[in-house]
């Protein structure tokens, strides 16, 4: 999926991949999968990151979405397809691994009428 | 200002969570019965379900709504998965609707998000 690259007064996509990938880090960087524990570990990554979007105060709506799996040689893919104002709205899709699992956050930006 | 736009959101179709999660679970269903995982092709695979389903939702007549359709294609080899989402939004007119397709080859989730557009 192609990543949308924001214009002036859009969604700015690579901040929020930079801090998205940091709020992953944080959370599960030294970590190794656990089943016990990947409940919470999804949970804070989507809150933090939708903290961390509302933060920057604009007038958007968000949807983030983490998946988290661990490594097992098997593959996976996600796409996803929009269908809103191709000016405003955006999304941005950050790919995290460490030694015993993946981790995928996407998140996408709605904006609310001006 | 807000209950004017509720009200008017609900004279609209309404982004109904059962609808989409119909809808989804027969496009999955179609599309994925007797499909085993093939690299090369499940990329291709799973864009031509995202747009598949936003077609559909389009078609049953959301008009206000900016649809997100997210699917995710896995390969079964025994491994766990989590997967979960959070979303900021107008609870009283936003909702979203999943679902989740497994045979002994793959696995496939599939979300659909509807953001009321004022």
């Amino acid at each position: 999926m192609e990543e949308f690259s924001g214009e002036e007064g859009s969604f700015n996509s690579e901040e929020a991949s930079n801090s998205v990938k940091e709020c992953i880090q944080s959370i599960i960087g030294e970590e190794s999968y656990r089943q016990d524990t990947v409940n919470q570990w999804t949970a804070k990554i989507v809150e933090q990151a939708l903290t961390l979007m509302v933060k920057q105060t604009k007038s958007y709506k968000y949807i983030v979405s983490c998946a988290v799996m661990q490594k097992s040689g098997a593959g996976l893919h996600t796409a996803n397809s929009c269908y809103w104002d191709t000016v405003t709205d955006g999304s941005c899709t950050v790919k995290w691994e460490n030694r015993t699992m993946y981790c995928v956050v996407s998140v996408f930006a709605v904006a609310l009428t001006p | 200002m807000t209950s004017t736009l509720v009200r008017q959101a609900q004279e609209w179709s309404v982004f109904k969570a059962a609808v989409v999660k119909e809808c989804i679970h027969d496009i999955l269903r179609e599309q994925l019965s007797g499909v085993q995982y093939d690299p090369d092709e499940v990329g291709v695979l799973s864009r031509s379900l995202a747009d598949c389903i936003k077609d559909k939702l389009k078609d049953v007549g959301f008009d206000r709504y900016k649809l997100v359709v997210q699917v995710v294609i896995g390969e079964q080899r025994g491994e766990g998965v989590k997967m979960a989402a959070r979303c900021f939004w107008d609870a009283d007119t936003d909702s979203y609707a999943q679902d989740i397709f497994m045979n002994d080859s793959l696995f496939c989730v599939a979300a659909a998000f509807g953001s009321y557009f004022y």
